[in-house]
């Protein structure tokens, strides 16, 4: 090649070859760094299943009851507390045997049943009153037994009623005919293996490509990478398309291996689409991972700076709380993260089955951002080292 | 082990520590961030839902169960559409979260006292939203219902409202919260986060100071030096320990004025249960940096260990005592557990040593173990 001019075509080669040579040299760098690899084998099959078992509702809560009538009406009321929401451990406590437990957290709901409970339900001239005491140091599950709890009281006194005024005519009333659109039988699995992937894709393509490019700097072999005839965007892209291919089969082997076959998570729209956006998605999140990246001098430092981006971003892009109900002034920095859109994109693929046609601009907007925090990382990047 | 060397061992570690500007700063900003950004992100009430509405009737009476809904804060009303066809591409796009149906005679049934059946779509993508949406539409279409139908009993029978309400409903339940009344979620979050925080930051902290000299080599001066391992570790555990102790009081102070979570219970108490706990975390994180080469893999094996077993296992979001099994006995072995309780029982139950004190024995067996486990598991001689 000495002294003769290269066609367009030759270097478009030898630049693809150094790309693709640099992103090579990522995959032997990663498997070796054995508790990474690990990492990235715990995060795309025993994480997922593990986050797929968690339920927000409301399960197994102790129940403590102090049973003061000893009646029919009493043993049905306390029947009624039971599997999946509650599970009555004591039927028989005094008040403040009971109270103890609550306090010392071994129950969350103590209900007291007066010794006059079957008599005013029967004869209905008076309201019959039951106490119900709720542990509401966790506010979540408390509210959730004390909500179901009133429901059970109310659904044996509307039966009461209907036993007793059996004669009386019809009365008008609402039905609620409910129907859930794109999860009709309420599968929490669903919505929480997908976030967890989404969250892990997340974290792992904001750390792993940032960690190694400031390990790099931190060893000074990214000073041997830059003299030679490497431009800093191979250097910095070819991370990105090694974190890419480790991105995309980690997602195939969850999605195949793990949410379909364990928990039937359905993939309605295009499998294509989904892969190539979920690409595209590792890229634009690399993006953030690349910018802190040159802002930080050391690995400790970089991983501290990750955790204060990455946490906000899982927490507040629309995977835990909706984005509706953020004050507007958030939800508009949460618009400049990509996993906002890829929600909407990854989501809208699975569970309603969309194309392209209705997630266009998800797609263009997290392709924007990614574009610009790749370009400004590069900027930075180049200025730094002179390139 | 000779105090003063372990000291000498620790004042190095303290300029390391203050000299990168940058870390020692991330050092305190970090537990302060997540404290605000997980204290806000899991209070969250679930409101503003977008909704639209398919009036089949277009009554006086659907226009009155409508606003029903128009008017809440948990929903935001984004007009009436002409079928359901119409809504679904609503639905399909995420711009909509549910769509009511009122169907054509709704008035004239409930008029005659009959029952109606109204239709709701609900997105259910998101499926821990789905159950307060539903409670949200049940609990006001029973309120409706409930007043129609005394409304229609007292018209029929003569009765007082009043009378036919109780006549509807004869059971009723008097609910009293206890330590949180008002069922306010940050104060039930705002405790538990300080547990979480500091299981997260303080590992994270010292597992990064010794992994930092193994990556950048400088720990082959301590291998090579007549300093010993005990003495190394006590200079490296004391100013960790310490940084997180500074951090967890900093902690304490946002949950209780940034917040307003009540402390209720023995100050000084939950001072020293919580510097054990800084104690026993920190020497986690002495574990972690034994058995990891590089500072990534320090920072990635902390936040799984503490997103998967602290956030399951602790109690801060599932009561421990509805576990059962396997769940119950991973729940009792952990150290975020008992500090979790006490941490709940110091902030709402006004709880001190005396309600508290088999948590802080398990709490100080633990710790001692874990420091000792660090002892015995840090070698001065490296394997390869």
């Amino acid at each position: 090649m000495t002294g003769v001019e290269q066609s367009i075509g030759e270097r478009v080669a030898l630049w693809l070859r150094q790309l693709g040579v640099m992103t090579l040299k990522e995959f032997p760098q990663l498997v070796r760094d054995r508790p990474v690899f690990a990492y990235i084998v715990f995060i795309f099959t025993l994480d997922i299943i593990i986050a797929a078992g968690q339920s927000v509702e409301l399960n197994n809560a102790k129940v403590v009851i102090n049973d003061a009538d000893q009646s029919m009406a009493s043993r049905e009321l306390t029947y009624r507390f039971r599997a999946p929401y509650f599970d009555v451990a004591e039927t028989n406590l005094h008040p403040d045997i009971a109270l103890s437990w609550l306090d010392r957290g071994q129950a969350t709901l103590l209900i007291d049943i007066p010794p006059n409970f079957s008599e005013s339900l029967y004869r209905g001239d008076e309201v019959a009153t039951v106490q119900m005491l709720v542990d509401t140091s966790n506010a979540n599950i408390g509210f959730l037994a004390a909500s179901y709890g009133s429901r059970i009281a109310a659904e044996l006194g509307t039966q009461f009623t209907a036993q007793r005024t059996a004669s009386v005519t019809a009365l008008p009333r609402i039905d609620n005919q409910r129907r859930v659109r794109f999860n009709a039988d309420i599968n929490e699995s669903w919505f929480s293996s997908i976030s967890e992937l989404l969250a892990v894709i997340t974290v792992a393509c904001i750390f792993l490509p940032a960690v190694a490019m400031v390990r790099e700097k931190e060893r000074g072999t990214v000073e041997q990478l830059l003299v030679s005839p490497l431009s800093p965007f191979q250097v910095m892209f070819a991370k990105v398309l090694a974190m890419m291919t480790v991105m995309l089969i980690g997602t195939a082997f969850s999605l195949f291996v793990i949410m379909q076959p364990l928990f039937d998570v359905p993939a309605r729209g295009s499998l294509a689409l989904f892969f190539a956006l979920t690409a595209l998605y590792a890229f634009a999140t690399a993006g953030i991972g690349m910018l802190a990246a040159t802002f930080a001098r050391n690995t400790a430092q970089l991983g501290m700076l990750l955790m204060l981006i990455v946490f906000p971003i899982i927490l507040l892009s629309g995977l835990w709380v909706q984005l509706e109900s953020m004050p507007t002034w958030l939800r508009q920095v949460m618009n400049l993260t990509p996993l906002r859109y890829f929600i909407d994109i990854a989501y809208g693929i699975l569970l309603r089955g969309v194309d392209i046609a209705i997630i266009w601009d998800s797609v263009l907007k997290m392709t924007a951002i990614g574009i610009v925090l790749f370009g400004v990382a590069l900027w930075r990047f180049r200025r730094q080292f002179g390139g | 082990m000779k105090l003063r060397r372990a000291l000498v061992v620790a004042q190095k570690e303290v300029s390391e520590i203050v000299r990168d500007r940058i870390y020692c700063a991330l050092a305190f900003l970090l537990p302060v961030v997540l404290m605000l950004v997980f204290g806000y992100g899991l209070t969250q009430e679930v409101q503003n839902i977008p909704l639209v509405i398919v009036d089949n009737d277009r009554s006086a009476q659907s226009r009155d169960y409508a606003n029903r809904f128009i008017e809440s804060r948990y929903f935001e009303f984004k007009g009436y559409v002409s079928s359901v066809r119409a809504a679904e591409p609503l639905l399909l796009d995420g711009d909509v979260r549910a769509v009511i149906v009122l169907p054509a005679l709704f008035q004239e049934r409930l008029v005659s006292g009959l029952p109606v059946d109204i239709q709701t779509f609900v997105d259910g993508t998101f499926t821990y939203r789905l159950r307060t949406i539903d409670g949200y539409l049940q609990a006001i279409n029973q309120a409706v219902s409930g007043e129609l139908q005394s409304q229609y009993l007292a018209r029929t029978t003569g009765v007082s409202n009043e009378r036919a309400q109780q006549a509807l409903q004869p059971l009723r339940v008097e609910t009293r919260y206890l330590y949180n009344q008002e069922l306010r979620e940050i104060w039930s979050i705002a405790p538990a986060l300080i547990m979480f925080v500091l299981t997260l930051t303080a590992p994270l902290l010292m597992a990064l100071s010794v992994v930092r000299e193994k990556e950048t080599g400088t720990i082959y001066n301590i291998y090579a030096s007549t300093i010993t391992r005990a003495e190394y570790l006590a200079g490296k555990l004391l100013p960790n320990v310490i940084v997180s102790f500074i951090n967890g009081i900093l902690l304490v102070l946002i949950a209780v004025w940034y917040f307003g979570a009540p402390l209720k219970g023995d100050v000084l108490f939950f001072l020293v249960a919580m510097f054990v706990y800084v104690v026993w975390a920190t020497s986690l994180g002495l574990l972690i940096s034994v058995i990891v080469r590089t500072q990534m893999a320090a920072t990635m094996v902390t936040v799984v260990l503490v997103m998967v077993f602290v956030m399951q296992f602790s109690g801060m979001m599932i009561p421990v005592s509805s576990m059962t099994g396997a769940n119950n006995a991973i729940a009792h072995s952990i150290a975020a557990m008992y500090f979790n309780d006490v941490v709940t029982h110091t902030f709402l139950k006004s709880g001190g040593l005396e309600a508290s004190w088999r948590e802080f024995v398990a709490l100080i067996l633990l710790m001692t173990s874990f420091v000792s486990f660090g002892f015995l598991l840090f070698h001065k001689r490296s394997k390869s």
